[in-house]
């Protein structure tokens, strides 16, 4: 076999795990379209599972789709909990938990048109 | 001339804007290619739209990006393949997996409390139908720079494509201020009023739109077209055309169409559509799965029709006539044909049904059932109709129930019609009564269709003595040949549907004979 150095490794990868976080969502108007757009691009550019629940609820919801996200009536306030699994899971909510407290990075945007 | 028509509307982007009017929903003039595979075919769609609005993309305004930016995200979205692989493991064809896919988030977001949300709907409806377009190959038609687009609605791709710098403007009659293309035509300052409700105006009726006083100008005049109420079509009192037999009793004379182009030159003497065979017009299963196309092209007949009664028959398919795309389907090759195929497969059935309820707005329509064999096949479909009224309802889409009656080509059923007594009206098929009657193969049926045709004839006579006052015509091929009519006549039947080019030949017939089929005296 060409690799004698990876076969040896039987602990679980270090890379894949399970993460969670609890973050307030502070924008105005909550996970209308655009922010929405926002959060489930940076969400689908890690390769791990990522879900979301809303204000203590048990049901977790596809954290890479807009529908499902759109369709959580996330609102300012709203307390969101966001869980990743598998690789890259602790990057993935560490960016997203700043995403959010960075109000989806929406003053950038209106400060060029407003 | 009419007076100009002032409607009251709400302004959703000021400024006015006058200009020949562009009435959305009309068909598209191009054919649609056929070919639609499994679930690779809808990927490949959905990469072909998603592709089409990347390249809208380049070089627009912030807004605009953002508003493509979000429907590549939905087409992107991995739910969405997972709920149109679901229903396709139901055995769903995939094209109408996407659209019930689509539909229900469309609901949802319709049903939204915030404006925000419902305002998203037609985003979503952008997108379905730009991957059906795919699917089918043709792409969402532009309109005339300069016009003023009317419509219910108005897709944000369609807003963005095109060419705004010639002038003109927006008249939505239902609409939302705070919809993507309002914010579109604001940012681009297009004159834009939202809310007018449904008015009836022409292709290129000069049109103007107030976005300041939030109001549309009709200045040729024009109607506000009410709310659905109960209107079926009626198919024998009318005398608007003047046929009569010598002894003057009144005939109705209408023409079999295929296409919503044959009815163009519709003749001013013409009683109206007696058959419009939809499977011929609906030439692809994308353009079955396709509301908003059929919808045109159902209102397209209406309108040219004006005042006159429309038939149209629910798509005939399976036996020998498959839909170019679902010839794999397994309800395909137990052999069901007509109503029998509509009803096991509903997801065709209802997406022609919300078609024709919408469509009723248009004009006088009727709705006819193919293959009809047994009374609960008619109950059944009635229901399907009544189900998706109240989902039309719930949207407050306008709709109207149309008439629904059948096609009586089953011996079975010509035999038993006074038992068929959800049918509004009947028309008979001759065509396949003969090849059912004589049990003649497909291929020799040219050859029985003279021996079989006195067991026809008396067929016909014993039910229309069934129809309890119903309305009956006959659409088959016997009523475009004029060596019949004598006896369809003495059989009871005052109404004939034929082909354009047999109406002259028929008419001719008629006027020479007697109600009775009897050689008028003098002739």
């Amino acid at each position: 076999m060409t690799s004698g150095l990876r076969s040896e490794k039987q602990e679980p990868d270090p890379l894949h795990v399970n993460c969670q976080t609890e973050v307030e969502v502070k924008h105005g108007v909550g996970l209308h379209a655009r922010p929405s757009v926002t959060f489930t691009r940076l969400a689908k550019s890690f390769p791990c599972s990522i879900e979301i629940a809303v204000n203590g609820s048990d049901v977790w919801l596809n954290g890479k789709s807009i529908i499902k996200i759109m369709g959580a009536r996330i609102r300012k306030g709203s307390i969101l909990r966001i869980r990743a699994d598998g690789i890259l899971a602790e990057e993935a909510i560490r960016a997203l938990k700043e995403l959010i407290e960075r109000n989806f990075d929406e003053e950038k945007k209106h400060g060029r048109t407003a | 001339m009419a007076e100009p028509l002032r409607l009251k509307a709400k302004s959703a982007s000021p400024g006015i804007a006058s200009g020949p009017a562009f009435l959305a929903e009309r068909p598209d003039a191009a054919p649609a290619s056929p070919a639609v595979g499994g679930y690779s075919a809808l990927e490949k769609a959905i990469d072909i739209s998603i592709g089409e609005l990347e390249h809208l993309a380049d070089g627009a305004d912030a807004e605009s990006r953002d508003i493509i930016d979000f429907q590549i995200e939905v087409l992107r979205d991995p739910t969405i393949a997972e709920a149109t692989g679901a229903r396709m493991e139901a055995d769903e064809n995939v094209v109408f997996a996407w659209v019930a896919t689509l539909d229900a988030y469309i609901g949802e977001l319709e049903a939204a409390d915030e404006e925000q949300m419902r305002a998203r709907a037609v985003d979503i409806l952008d997108i379905k139908n730009r991957v059906l377009g795919a699917l089918a190959g043709t792409p969402i038609a532009d309109f005339p720079p300069g016009s003023v687009f009317v419509g219910k609605d108005m897709e944000p791709s369609r807003f963005l494509a095109h060419d705004w710098s010639k002038g003109g403007g927006i008249a939505l009659f239902a609409g939302s201020t705070a919809g993507h293309v309002a914010l579109l035509a604001r940012a681009k300052s297009v004159p834009m009023v939202v809310g007018t409700g449904r008015f009836s105006a022409a292709d290129g009726d000069p049109v103007r739109v107030d976005g300041y006083a939030g109001a549309v100008i009709l200045k040729a005049g024009g109607m506000l077209i009410p709310a659905p109420a109960q209107a079926p079509a009626s198919d024998t009192q009318t005398g608007s055309s003047e046929l009569r037999t010598a002894d003057g009793v009144p005939i109705l004379l209408s023409i079999n169409i295929n296409d919503p182009a044959e009815i163009d030159a519709l003749d001013p003497a013409t009683a109206g559509v007696g058959l419009m065979r939809s499977e011929f017009s609906v030439a692809s299963v994308a353009d079955a799965a396709n509301e908003e196309r059929q919808l045109a092209i159902y209102r397209r007949v209406l309108e040219q029709a004006g005042d006159r009664p429309v038939i149209i028959r629910m798509l005939d398919i399976g036996g020998d006539k498959p839909l170019a795309g679902l010839e794999d389907l397994p309800a395909l090759a137990s052999g069901l044909r007509g109503i029998r195929l509509l009803l096991a497969r509903p997801e065709i059935a209802r997406v022609q049904a919300r078609a024709l309820l919408r469509a009723a707005v248009f004009g006088r329509l009727s709705v006819m059932l193919p293959m009809v064999t047994f009374p609960d096949e008619v109950d059944r479909m009635r229901e399907l109709f009544r189900k998706e009224a109240e989902k039309l309802g719930r949207r407050a889409i306008p709709h109207r129930m149309p008439a629904i009656g059948m096609m009586v080509e089953v011996p079975a059923a010509a035999l038993m019609l006074d038992a068929f007594g959800s049918a509004a009206f009947f028309s008979f098929g001759t065509n396949d009564l003969t090849q059912y009657l004589a049990a003649s193969a497909r291929d020799d049926m040219d050859a029985d269709a003279g021996k079989a045709a006195p067991a026809v004839l008396r067929l016909l006579a014993q039910a229309v003595k069934l129809s309890a006052g119903k309305p009956v015509s006959i659409c088959g091929d016997m009523a475009g040949d004029p060596s019949y009519v004598p006896r369809l006549l003495a059989a009871g039947l005052r109404h004939f549907s034929v082909a354009p080019a047999r109406r002259p030949a028929i008419r001719s017939a008629i006027i020479g004979l007697n109600a009775d089929g009897t050689r008028a005296a003098g002739e």
